[in-house]
């Protein structure tokens, strides 16, 4: 029991960080995609989405190619400033927020395109100036997608393993739930992993609940 | 009549994907430990040449392979690289009590990224903040982690240590680690130092004094099909031949206990 508190609290803040980088990337892609027509569009939209469908050792690997010590930029950071990613909490953040990430978009693109574009043109005629129109007639209309959006994305990070295993590594000083139980697994020590076991069904089952229920209870 | 012909072709393409691809020559099946890797792989091909029996090596952290052969994985012959894991599977009754043969000796070092700046000279030295990660095997299941625990508790060094330890789930992890630059040292074996070549340096062979030997057991198991053909590979292990392929790739022979004309290959290392 005492062993869930540390694992718990790491796990729900990396899955934060990663889902407001989620969302910082998430919601302008979402607001341009959705409006706009420019040439490598597609490609976006896939580099976008594809995360959900590759395997997380994919992402781990790339991160890793890219940002590890030896890494294409990696080697650089860690030249300069003896700084390497991996092993790190920024790291785990990372690998979280790239897998949360078509979880946001998603949802998010489905919100900006439900909204009426002749509200916000009336609003425009009306003497709003273009942030206006975002924070008042956008945003609120496209709420639904983004809350959906957000509550996936936090789940998602918040399950998130491949990757981090990968990136974050295994340090027994510091793990994070899914990866508690991977370890209670690896040192042979099953029973040792049900309160984080537990802890994980619970918190899944409450977020996908809620988001169940504002999805139903905001369809009119 | 249609339906049935489709219905057929399912059937048949269903069974396509659940047949294993059959293998033609007599198998044994090798669950070893992941520190043998290289020397095994020859020692496997050349027994192939030779004999026409196919081995199939299985490598991992000794403790993985102990619990998926409790778990029932087909196995004939189990080396591991510590007597506790071969210990419990004799308690299981997997393998036969008094048929555990040792094929060879190893020896603990310390490594380092070979271009590390200003690497730590010596276990002791783990202590100083400088040395911001260090790697070992998961000490439960990878027994290089708990050779290395064993000589970091020996040092007295474990608690300084402690919140700077990264588990590898295998020893070749925590080389891979130091290879990668991600860790600032790790603790492995002599031979894996040996086979990872220019990318890592020894700083320092762990004293035996300060850990249980390191052994190689081999245990051929009880529900083995292929006990003659395990056992007569194991015999090739334990002859001139298979010892000198161990020599070759570092690892100290069977018979003599692990101290005397061993230390060269340990510490040679260009």
């Amino acid at each position: 029991m005492n062993d869930l508190w540390g694992p718990l609290w790491l796990s729900l803040r990396i899955a934060t960080v990663a889902t407001i980088v989620a969302g910082l990337v998430a919601i302008p892609m979402a607001m341009l995609m959705s409006r706009r027509r420019f040439i490598g569009k597609s490609l976006i939209e896939c580099i976008l989405v594809v995360p959900m469908v590759l395997p997380p050792t994919v992402i781990g690997y790339l991160i890793i190619l890219w940002l590890g010590a030896r890494g294409l930029i990696g080697h650089w950071l860690y030249e300069r400033f003896e700084y390497s990613i991996v092993f790190r909490f920024e790291g785990a953040a990372l690998a979280a927020a790239i897998v949360a990430l078509p979880m946001f978009y998603l949802p998010a693109k489905a919100g900006f395109a439900s909204v009426a574009r002749e509200l916000e043109e009336n609003a425009r005629l009306l003497g709003a100036n273009r942030w206006q129109v975002f924070w008042q007639v956008t945003l609120p209309l496209a709420r639904r997608g983004l809350n959906s959006g957000l509550v996936l994305a936090f789940a998602r990070a918040l399950g998130e393993f491949g990757a981090t295993m990968m990136v974050f590594g295994w340090t027994p000083s510091r793990l994070t739930l899914p990866i508690s139980v991977y370890a209670d697994y690896e040192s042979g020590d099953l029973s040792h992993a049900a309160w984080a076991v537990g802890a994980m069904l619970i918190l899944s089952f409450a977020l996908i609940a809620a988001h169940n229920r504002s999805a139903s209870s905001t369809q009119d | 009549m249609r339906t049935v012909i489709s219905l057929y072709i399912i059937l048949a393409f269903f069974q396509l994907l659940v047949t294993p691809v059959k293998a033609n020559a007599q198998t044994i099946n090798i669950s070893a430990a992941i520190s043998l890797k290289d020397a095994l792989g020859e020692l496997a091909k050349t027994y192939e040449s030779r004999t026409g029996v196919h081995i199939e090596l299985t490598l991992g952290a000794s403790g993985h392979l102990a619990d998926q052969i409790l778990q029932g994985a087909p196995a004939d012959l189990f080396i591991s690289a510590d007597e506790k894991h071969v210990k419990d599977l004799t308690e299981a009754h997997v393998v036969k009590a008094g048929t555990t043969r040792i094929i060879a000796h190893n020896r603990l070092v310390l490594i380092v990224p070979a271009d590390a700046a200003s690497p730590p000279s010596g276990f002791a030295q783990l202590a100083d903040a400088s040395v911001k990660r260090i790697a070992i095997g998961e000490p439960k299941s990878v027994p290089a982690g708990e050779y290395a625990i064993q000589v970091l508790t020996a040092l007295k060094l474990q608690d300084a240590v402690a919140s700077r330890l990264v588990y590898g789930s295998n020893v070749r992890q925590v080389l891979t680690y130091v290879e990668a630059g991600e860790v600032s040292a790790g603790i492995v074996y002599s031979t894996d130092a040996l086979e990872a070549g220019a990318k890592v340096k020894i700083v320092a062979t762990a004293d035996e004094s300060t850990h249980s030997p390191i052994a190689y057991y081999a245990a051929p198991l009880i529900n083995s099909k292929q006990r003659d053909a395990a056992e007569k590979f194991l015999d090739y292990l334990l002859g001139t031949e298979g010892q000198a392929a161990l020599h070759s790739h570092g690892f100290q022979p069977a018979e003599t206990p692990a101290t005397a004309p061993a230390a060269a290959p340990a510490k040679g290392t260009p």
